[in-house]
Protein backbone atom coordinates (compact mmCIF):
# COMPACT_ATOMS: atom_id res chain seq x y z
CA UNK A 1 0.00 0.00 0.00
CA UNK A 2 1.30 3.21 -1.30
CA UNK A 3 2.41 5.55 2.03
CA UNK A 4 0.02 8.53 2.81
CA UNK A 5 0.91 12.17 1.72
CA UNK A 6 -0.86 15.11 3.56
CA UNK A 7 -1.90 17.79 1.21
CA UNK A 8 -3.76 19.70 3.71
CA UNK A 9 -4.39 20.59 7.30
CA UNK A 10 -6.25 23.42 8.21
CA UNK A 11 -8.51 23.94 11.37
CA UNK A 12 -11.33 26.50 11.82
CA UNK A 13 -14.20 27.62 13.75
CA UNK A 14 -17.17 25.19 13.48
CA UNK A 15 -19.49 28.09 11.97
CA UNK A 16 -21.35 28.56 8.84
CA UNK A 17 -19.45 31.40 7.67
CA UNK A 18 -16.27 29.57 7.39
CA UNK A 19 -17.36 26.99 5.40
CA UNK A 20 -17.21 29.02 2.06
CA UNK A 21 -13.03 28.97 3.06
CA UNK A 22 -13.24 25.20 3.71
CA UNK A 23 -14.42 24.80 0.30
CA UNK A 24 -11.72 27.27 -1.53
CA UNK A 25 -9.25 25.26 0.70
CA UNK A 26 -10.61 21.93 -0.99
CA UNK A 27 -10.89 23.23 -4.68
CA UNK A 28 -7.21 24.33 -3.99
CA UNK A 29 -5.63 21.00 -3.11
CA UNK A 30 -7.96 18.94 -5.23
CA UNK A 31 -7.04 20.78 -8.40
CA UNK A 32 -3.32 19.91 -7.83
CA UNK A 33 -4.70 16.67 -8.47
CA UNK A 34 -7.02 17.02 -11.35
CA UNK A 35 -9.71 15.03 -11.42
CA UNK A 36 -12.43 16.21 -13.64
CA UNK A 37 -15.09 19.21 -12.60
CA UNK A 38 -17.94 16.85 -12.12
CA UNK A 39 -15.77 14.56 -9.54
CA UNK A 40 -14.19 18.11 -7.95
CA UNK A 41 -17.57 19.83 -7.48
CA UNK A 42 -19.08 16.64 -6.11
CA UNK A 43 -16.08 16.12 -3.45
CA UNK A 44 -16.07 19.64 -2.44
CA UNK A 45 -20.27 19.41 -2.03
CA UNK A 46 -19.48 15.91 -0.17
CA UNK A 47 -17.26 17.51 2.58
CA UNK A 48 -18.83 20.73 3.13
CA UNK A 49 -22.44 18.53 4.06
CA UNK A 50 -19.82 16.79 6.98
CA UNK A 51 -18.79 20.01 7.76
CA UNK A 52 -21.93 20.92 7.77
CA UNK A 53 -23.49 18.36 10.15
CA UNK A 54 -20.75 19.45 12.88
CA UNK A 55 -21.60 22.37 12.79
CA UNK A 56 -25.87 21.55 12.87
CA UNK A 57 -25.26 18.40 15.18
CA UNK A 58 -22.04 17.79 16.83
CA UNK A 59 -22.16 21.17 18.25
CA UNK A 60 -25.27 22.26 19.28
CA UNK A 61 -26.62 24.49 22.09
CA UNK A 62 -24.02 26.25 23.35
CA UNK A 63 -21.27 24.04 22.69
CA UNK A 64 -19.07 25.80 20.21
CA UNK A 65 -15.25 25.02 18.70
CA UNK A 66 -13.25 23.99 16.01
CA UNK A 67 -12.93 21.69 13.05
CA UNK A 68 -9.46 20.09 11.56
CA UNK A 69 -9.90 19.10 8.02
CA UNK A 70 -7.09 16.45 6.96
CA UNK A 71 -6.38 15.48 3.18
CA UNK A 72 -3.78 12.88 2.44
CA UNK A 73 -3.38 10.81 -0.91
CA UNK A 74 -2.63 7.80 -0.89
CA UNK A 75 -2.19 5.62 -4.23
CA UNK A 76 -5.14 7.05 -6.36
CA UNK A 77 -7.37 7.28 -3.29
CA UNK A 78 -7.66 10.71 -1.77
CA UNK A 79 -8.69 10.65 2.19
CA UNK A 80 -10.62 13.65 4.02
CA UNK A 81 -10.70 12.99 7.90
CA UNK A 82 -12.52 15.98 9.70
CA UNK A 83 -12.17 16.05 13.43
CA UNK A 84 -13.96 17.96 16.29
CA UNK A 85 -13.99 18.56 19.77
CA UNK A 86 -18.05 18.46 20.24
CA UNK A 87 -19.07 17.46 24.00
CA UNK A 88 -21.85 15.26 21.87
CA UNK A 89 -20.78 11.78 20.37
CA UNK A 90 -22.16 10.93 17.23
CA UNK A 91 -23.13 7.84 16.15
CA UNK A 92 -23.33 5.30 13.16
CA UNK A 93 -26.78 5.60 13.21
CA UNK A 94 -26.82 8.88 12.29
CA UNK A 95 -24.69 8.60 9.26
CA UNK A 96 -27.21 6.54 7.64
CA UNK A 97 -29.28 8.02 4.38
CA UNK A 98 -33.29 8.34 5.30
CA UNK A 99 -35.59 7.32 2.65
CA UNK A 100 -36.02 9.71 -0.54
CA UNK A 101 -39.63 9.33 -1.07
CA UNK A 102 -39.79 10.98 1.78
CA UNK A 103 -40.12 14.63 0.18
CA UNK A 104 -39.63 16.60 3.05
CA UNK A 105 -36.88 19.47 3.73
CA UNK A 106 -33.59 18.33 5.64
CA UNK A 107 -31.88 15.03 6.31
CA UNK A 108 -30.28 14.79 2.81
CA UNK A 109 -26.97 15.31 4.40
CA UNK A 110 -25.65 11.87 4.91
CA UNK A 111 -26.99 10.65 1.60
CA UNK A 112 -24.58 12.89 -0.20
CA UNK A 113 -21.95 12.06 1.73
CA UNK A 114 -22.47 8.15 1.62
CA UNK A 115 -23.35 8.43 -2.50
CA UNK A 116 -20.74 10.37 -3.45
CA UNK A 117 -17.54 8.73 -1.11
CA UNK A 118 -16.33 5.11 -1.43
CA UNK A 119 -16.01 5.03 2.30
CA UNK A 120 -17.73 7.11 5.29
CA UNK A 121 -16.37 5.88 8.62
CA UNK A 122 -16.73 6.97 11.66
CA UNK A 123 -13.35 6.49 14.17
CA UNK A 124 -13.53 5.45 17.40
CA UNK A 125 -11.60 7.95 19.50
CA UNK A 126 -10.63 7.46 23.10
CA UNK A 127 -11.00 10.60 24.23
CA UNK A 128 -14.14 12.07 25.99
CA UNK A 129 -15.31 14.10 23.38
CA UNK A 130 -14.47 14.69 19.96
CA UNK A 131 -15.80 12.56 16.54
CA UNK A 132 -13.38 11.76 13.80
CA UNK A 133 -15.24 11.12 10.67
CA UNK A 134 -12.88 10.12 7.56
CA UNK A 135 -14.18 9.75 3.96
CA UNK A 136 -12.61 8.02 0.92
CA UNK A 137 -12.91 8.79 -2.59
CA UNK A 138 -10.86 7.18 -5.66
CA UNK A 139 -9.96 9.94 -8.26
CA UNK A 140 -10.85 8.69 -11.52
CA UNK A 141 -8.61 11.30 -13.40
CA UNK B 1 -25.48 34.49 -2.74
CA UNK B 2 -26.54 37.24 -4.39
CA UNK B 3 -30.59 37.26 -5.00
CA UNK B 4 -33.06 39.78 -6.75
CA UNK B 5 -36.71 39.29 -6.42
CA UNK B 6 -38.76 41.16 -9.32
CA UNK B 7 -42.40 40.86 -10.02
CA UNK B 8 -44.08 39.98 -13.06
CA UNK B 9 -48.09 40.54 -13.51
CA UNK B 10 -49.23 37.46 -11.98
CA UNK B 11 -45.86 35.70 -10.66
CA UNK B 12 -42.51 36.70 -9.24
CA UNK B 13 -39.50 35.91 -10.44
CA UNK B 14 -36.21 35.17 -7.29
CA UNK B 15 -32.73 35.46 -9.82
CA UNK B 16 -30.25 33.85 -7.56
CA UNK B 17 -26.50 33.31 -8.28
CA UNK B 18 -23.02 32.06 -6.13
CA UNK B 19 -22.85 29.97 -3.71
CA UNK B 20 -26.24 28.96 -1.67
CA UNK B 21 -24.82 27.01 1.96
CA UNK B 22 -25.54 26.74 5.21
CA UNK B 23 -24.78 30.53 5.94
CA UNK B 24 -26.91 31.76 3.37
CA UNK B 25 -30.10 29.01 3.13
CA UNK B 26 -32.03 31.00 6.09
CA UNK B 27 -32.02 34.04 3.91
CA UNK B 28 -33.17 32.12 0.72
CA UNK B 29 -35.98 30.38 2.97
CA UNK B 30 -37.32 33.86 3.88
CA UNK B 31 -37.64 35.11 0.58
CA UNK B 32 -39.25 32.29 -1.06
CA UNK B 33 -41.38 31.79 1.63
CA UNK B 34 -42.14 35.78 1.87
CA UNK B 35 -42.79 35.70 -2.10
CA UNK B 36 -45.32 32.61 -1.34
CA UNK B 37 -47.12 34.38 1.39
CA UNK B 38 -48.20 37.14 -0.81
CA UNK B 39 -50.26 34.12 -2.22
CA UNK B 40 -47.88 34.58 -5.92
CA UNK B 41 -46.44 32.03 -8.02
CA UNK B 42 -42.81 32.11 -7.87
CA UNK B 43 -40.23 31.28 -10.69
CA UNK B 44 -36.16 30.76 -9.54
CA UNK B 45 -33.65 31.51 -11.85
CA UNK B 46 -30.75 29.17 -10.97
CA UNK B 47 -28.70 29.62 -14.01
CA UNK B 48 -25.82 31.67 -12.24
CA UNK B 49 -25.82 29.31 -8.84
CA UNK B 50 -22.24 27.81 -9.00
CA UNK B 51 -22.93 25.94 -5.89
CA UNK B 52 -25.82 24.64 -3.56
CA UNK B 53 -25.68 22.42 -0.37
CA UNK B 54 -28.54 20.24 1.27
CA UNK B 55 -29.55 23.44 3.35
CA UNK B 56 -30.10 25.09 0.25
CA UNK B 57 -31.90 22.67 -1.13
CA UNK B 58 -34.07 22.49 2.23
CA UNK B 59 -35.18 26.02 1.34
CA UNK B 60 -36.55 24.87 -2.14
CA UNK B 61 -38.02 22.03 -0.83
CA UNK B 62 -40.14 23.67 1.64
CA UNK B 63 -40.95 26.38 -0.57
CA UNK B 64 -42.05 23.58 -3.21
CA UNK B 65 -44.21 22.35 -0.53
CA UNK B 66 -46.03 25.46 0.28
CA UNK B 67 -46.61 26.51 -3.34
CA UNK B 68 -48.11 23.03 -3.79
CA UNK B 69 -50.79 23.57 -0.55
CA UNK B 70 -51.11 27.23 -1.60
CA UNK B 71 -52.10 25.53 -4.82
CA UNK B 72 -49.46 28.17 -6.57
CA UNK B 73 -46.75 27.32 -9.29
CA UNK B 74 -43.64 27.19 -8.56
CA UNK B 75 -40.70 26.17 -10.71
CA UNK B 76 -36.63 26.13 -11.50
CA UNK B 77 -35.59 28.63 -14.46
CA UNK B 78 -32.61 27.53 -16.60
CA UNK B 79 -30.74 25.44 -13.43
CA UNK B 80 -27.31 25.53 -13.65
CA UNK B 81 -25.01 22.09 -14.00
CA UNK B 82 -23.65 22.40 -10.24
CA UNK B 83 -27.24 22.69 -8.99
CA UNK B 84 -28.41 20.14 -11.14
CA UNK B 85 -25.96 17.73 -10.00
CA UNK B 86 -26.77 17.90 -6.36
CA UNK B 87 -30.59 17.49 -7.51
CA UNK B 88 -30.00 14.23 -9.36
CA UNK B 89 -27.87 12.70 -6.35
CA UNK B 90 -30.90 13.72 -3.93
CA UNK B 91 -33.77 12.45 -7.12
CA UNK B 92 -35.28 15.68 -6.34
CA UNK B 93 -34.85 16.72 -10.31
CA UNK B 94 -37.91 14.14 -10.35
CA UNK B 95 -39.87 16.03 -7.91
CA UNK B 96 -39.18 19.96 -9.28
CA UNK B 97 -40.46 21.82 -12.13
CA UNK B 98 -37.46 22.62 -14.15
CA UNK B 99 -37.81 25.07 -16.94
CA UNK B 100 -35.80 26.29 -20.08
CA UNK B 101 -37.59 29.20 -20.52
CA UNK B 102 -40.00 31.98 -18.32
CA UNK B 103 -42.85 30.84 -21.22
CA UNK B 104 -42.72 27.56 -20.23
CA UNK B 105 -43.55 28.56 -17.09
CA UNK B 106 -46.21 31.35 -17.99
CA UNK B 107 -48.06 28.65 -19.99
CA UNK B 108 -48.59 26.46 -16.69
CA UNK B 109 -49.94 29.37 -14.89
Amino acid sequence: MAAAEKLLEFQFPATSAHLCTVREKLREVLGSCSPSEELLNCIVLAVGEACMNIIEHAYCDDDAGDIILEIEKQGDNMIFRLTDFAHRKSSKEEMKSRPLEEIRPGGLGCHIINEIMDEVQLIECNSDCGNVLQMKKKLEL
Amino acid sequence: MKSKLSAESNYDVLELSGEIDLHYSPELREMILGSLKDGKSLLINMAEVSYIDSSGIASLVEGFQTAKTAKLSYGLLKISSPALQVLTLTRLDRVFTLYDTAEQFQSHL
